[in-house]
């Protein structure tokens, strides 16, 4: 009996110690936490760049999406002959300089949307502060550009020594001109009305032939709660952060335009 | 003694309370602020020696979750053998049901324990998750110590209760108590569940400047990972209580001194094996349900849970599944030696062992090699040239579903083995059967290679269209086979207990590779979250918020896996010292039933 118990140990031990080795053997990659930021107004572009390359290949968690895949834009190789980042950051979006258009990649990712991809990458301001943000900006820009970030670009609570709550989104325009609305809050990233905008989402041409007011407003709301047929695979695409980017005006008229459409 | 004493001492009493409340009122009114002092400093964490919190809780939690697995999981698969015993008539499964409920009578009370000993780690060490979750989920909690006390009166009413009421309708109702037990079981886990899967999926409108109390309740509940985690746990219960069961049989087995304990626990661990393996095949689709769930709540997450820093997690995983899937089916070839009539496909199993491994080497092949970036420029990007292509969703769905598809033909030659079907259309109907086999494979390993030439999207849903086909080519086959074996003749009794111990051994591999896959699911799920409490609400600022590689992990896994084995085995052993189990009486003369054994039996 004894060594029979001794077998079946060894057996269990055994395999115990296959999986652990197994476990051991492969890379070993840890995620880390953001380490908190604290910069001067002095702080130097060296620093900057040398904070946001260890954010964007390590605790940032860029490099899931934004490596040699087909997930993201590969943003730090030369792609299709335009260069990496920095030197095709300043010409993406009309108006828009290198440093301001890498900001906003990072906190309204859906308001440009690089051809080809979905529109998956989250607000960053979620996960990193203000100042860590802006150390990842700098280090793309250094990315075949000039590094023009700095301290007066950070946060004034301080560099990030807390890291973000997402800031309660501001309206992105305070007319009341449904189109002007649709137009401000990326909506037609998405969808399309009467040629403009891109056929990703349902379209707004006819909608109100198709679906209620009531159901419009849901859809805005609590986009996931549901998807017009033939657009079941995208649910969970559409931000649900109009409740409280839009004034309550402003969704009804833009959801009372839309119910118009015949 | 006067009569009037007894009334000089409670006079005597009520005099000094009166005093002791006086004087305390005194005292709140000289020092009120030591009285009433609100302002307790509040410590943001605890530390445990030695260890540190991370891991007191990481391991009270898995081996709560272990134990609790084994508690939930054998009753289903009990209620449904005391069925076949009640309505089928045969005896040795209500006997066989007895003894599983046995099991999990002194395994209750760990469970409990445990539970307990996660809730304090957590109340002492974070204390600022715990007030945090327990004003969301308080009703909840109440609901789920309610619960407890209706588990807990429903198993003891279920076992003790087994040979007093069992005949007629007492037995039918002791079967209702069975059904009972099992929703309880089943709504205390579904509110465990809420409070987890809402650390890992938070409703989007709640921010970390979102007070508690401002949380919609069933939002939080309800939430979007709940459904997806109910379902994967109520199947991975299901496999994990038929493998414990299964090595608790393989250690009787070896232990035996009589050939009719032998018969008895080697056709136990064959039931064991033949719940865990056949509840394994559907689990995967519940795990591919979960993951497609994480993905549509944060593309993020699941970018990092399956590309990330945990995508090699996945890898550990293939391996774990191929042991499983090759120790279960050597159980099964091993087994065909019992068997008189099985010497004839004994044959095929090579071809079937062939196909399995090139499932297994397929499943286990990485996509994304972790590599610096001097490595990716020579390699040409971050996918291997040529291994690459494997390391898809395409070929792993391909891999999986042939080898669930291979298992399933090793139930099935099993079953076959020792019957010689006598129905007209015998023939006609292993054909069909046989085509049914062809063509889920053909459908899945077409849309294994279409799924190349498509997008992403649509790729996704192509995994659809393969489970469907190996779905119904299971009913389908399982259909046709009990019609054909109805009437079937015998090629001779099966010769229950007279199995190598290698094959006892194998039941043991099961049990303990099936329990450190909980284990590394566990990590999985945690894992993601990285280093917040609450996904993107509430972070985790202590000394512990950093995620640890797969290697650390593994330590703790199989130290939570040790523990876990060792008490068991030790419950077990206790539950044998009150009362024997009694022996079903499976052996070369015992009738059996087709549902659960080879259709000769």
């Amino acid at each position: 009996m004894l060594a029979e118990n001794l077998r079946i140990f060894a057996v269990v031990i055994g395999t115990l110690g296959l999986f652990t080795l197994v476990a051991n053997s492969i890379p070993q990659v840890q995620s880390e936490v953001p380490q908190e930021l604290s910069f001067g107004a002095n702080v130097t572009a060296a620093e900057l760049v040398s904070s946001g390359e260890t954010l964007y290949n390590g605790a940032g968690g860029c490099v899931a999406c934004h490596g040699l895949g087909t997930r993201a834009p590969n943003i730090l190789t030369d792609a299709d002959g335009t260069g990496p980042i920095g030197q095709r950051c300043g010409s993406r979006v009309s108006g828009q300089d290198c440093k301001a258009y890498l900001y906003s990649a990072m906190t309204d990712p859906a308001g440009f949307l690089v051809e080809g991809y979905s529109p998956i990458m989250p607000d960053m301001r979620r996960s990193l502060s203000d100042a860590q943000i802006w150390s990842i900006v700098a280090f793309l820009q250094d990315q075949g550009g000039e590094v023009t970030v700095t301290g007066a670009d950070l946060s004034d609570e301080g560099g990030g020594a807390e890291l973000a709550a997402p800031a309660a989104a501001a309206p992105a325009t305070a007319s009341m001109d449904p189109l002007e609305i649709m137009r401000a809050n990326t909506c037609l990233v998405c969808h399309q009305f009467n040629g403009e905008g891109a056929p990703m989402g349902p379209p707004f041409d006819g909608m109100g032939g198709r679906i209620d007011a009531d159901y419009i407003r849901q859809s805005i709301l609590d986009p996931s709660a549901g998807a017009s047929a033939g657009f079941e695979a995208f649910i969970g695409v559409m931000p649900a952060i109009f409740g409280t980017q839009l004034t309550a005006a402003q969704l009804e008229a833009v959801v009372q335009f839309l119910a118009s459409q015949q | 003694m006067s009569r009037g004493e007894p009334t000089a001492r409670r006079r005597s009493a009520a005099l000094k309370l009166l005093g002791t409340l006086g004087l305390m009122g005194l005292v709140f009114q000289i020092f009120p602020d030591v009285a009433w002092a609100q302002d307790i400093p509040m410590r943001e964490y605890g530390d445990f020696p030695m260890v540190g919190s991370r891991v007191a809780v990481w391991v009270a939690a898995q081996v709560h979750l272990l134990f609790a697995a084994f508690v939930l999981g054998v009753p289903m698969f009990a209620i449904v053998a005391e069925a076949i015993g009640i309505f089928a008539g045969h005896e040795k499964y209500d006997k066989l049901a007895k003894e599983f409920t046995r099991l999990l009578l002194v395994a209750y009370s760990a469970t409990a324990i445990w539970g307990a000993i996660l809730s304090f780690l957590l109340v002492t060490l974070y204390p600022r998750l715990w007030i945090y979750l327990a004003e969301i989920f308080e009703v909840s909690m109440w609901i789920y110590v309610g619960l407890f006390f209706l588990e807990s009166f429903t198993l003891y009413l279920y076992y003790y209760g087994w040979d007093r009421w069992a005949q007629g309708r007492a037995k039918l109702a002791h079967w209702g108590l069975g059904i009972m037990l099992n929703v309880w079981g089943t709504a205390v886990m579904l509110i465990a569940n809420s409070w987890l899967t809402y650390m890992m999926s938070p409703p989007a409108e709640v921010t970390p400047d979102t007070s508690p109390a401002m949380v919609q309740f069933w939002s939080a509940f309800a939430n979007a990972t709940w459904m997806p985690i109910n379902v994967h746990r109520i199947l991975a219960n299901v496999v994990f209580g038929g493998a414990i069961v299964g090595a608790y049989a393989a250690y009787r087995f070896l232990m035996a001194t009589t050939d009719e304990e032998r018969a008895h626990y080697d056709w136990m661990g064959y039931v064991g094996n033949l719940i865990a393996i056949g509840a394994l095949i559907v689990l995967p689709f519940a795990g591919y349900y979960l993951g497609r769930e994480i993905y549509e709540f944060n593309q993020q997450m699941g970018i990092t849970m399956m590309g990330g820093f945990m995508s090699w997690l996945w890898i550990i995983q293939a391996f774990l599944i191929g042991v499983l899937f090759l120790t279960g089916n050597y159980y099964l070839w091993v087994g065909m030696g019992r068997i008189p009539g099985a010497e004839r496909f004994t044959p095929y199993t090579k071809y079937m062992l062939v196909v399995l491994v090139i499932g297994v080497m397929v499943w286990a092949t990485p996509n994304t090699m972790i590599a610096n970036r001097e490595e990716i420029a020579a390699m040409g990007g971050t996918n291997h040239p040529f291994l690459g292509v494997l390391g898809v969703m395409s070929a792993k769905n391909t891999a999986v579903n042939i080898m669930i598809l291979t298992t399933f033909l090793s139930f099935l030659l099993y079953r076959r083995a020792n019957i010689r079907p006598t129905v007209s259309w015998a023939k006609t109907g292993t054909m069909i059967q046989g085509a049914l086999f062809i063509i889920a494979a053909a459908i899945v390993i077409f849309y294994g290679i279409y799924g190349y030439f498509v997008s992403a999207i649509i790729r996704i849903g192509f995994s659809v269209y393969q489970v469907m086909a190996v779905l119904f080519a299971i009913f389908g086959v399982v259909g046709i086979d009990i019609f054909l074996a109805r009437g079937a003749e015998s090629r001779g009794e099966i010769r229950w207990g007279q199995m190598p111990p290698r094959s006892q051994y194998a039941l043991f591999i099961l049990a303990v590779t099936f329990t450190w896959l909980m284990g590394l699911m566990g990590f999985a799920r945690s894992g993601i979250r990285q280093h917040w409490h609450v996904w993107e609400v509430m972070r985790d600022t202590s000394e512990w918020a950093a995620t640890p590689a797969l290697g650390y992990a593994s330590v703790v896994i199989s130290a939570c896996v040790l523990i876990f084995l060792v008490l068991v085995a030790f419950i077990f052993w206790l539950g044998g010292l009150a009362e024997k189990p009694a022996i079903s009486g499976v052996g070369p003369a015992a009738s059996g039933g087709p549902e659960l054994a080879p259709a000769g039996d």
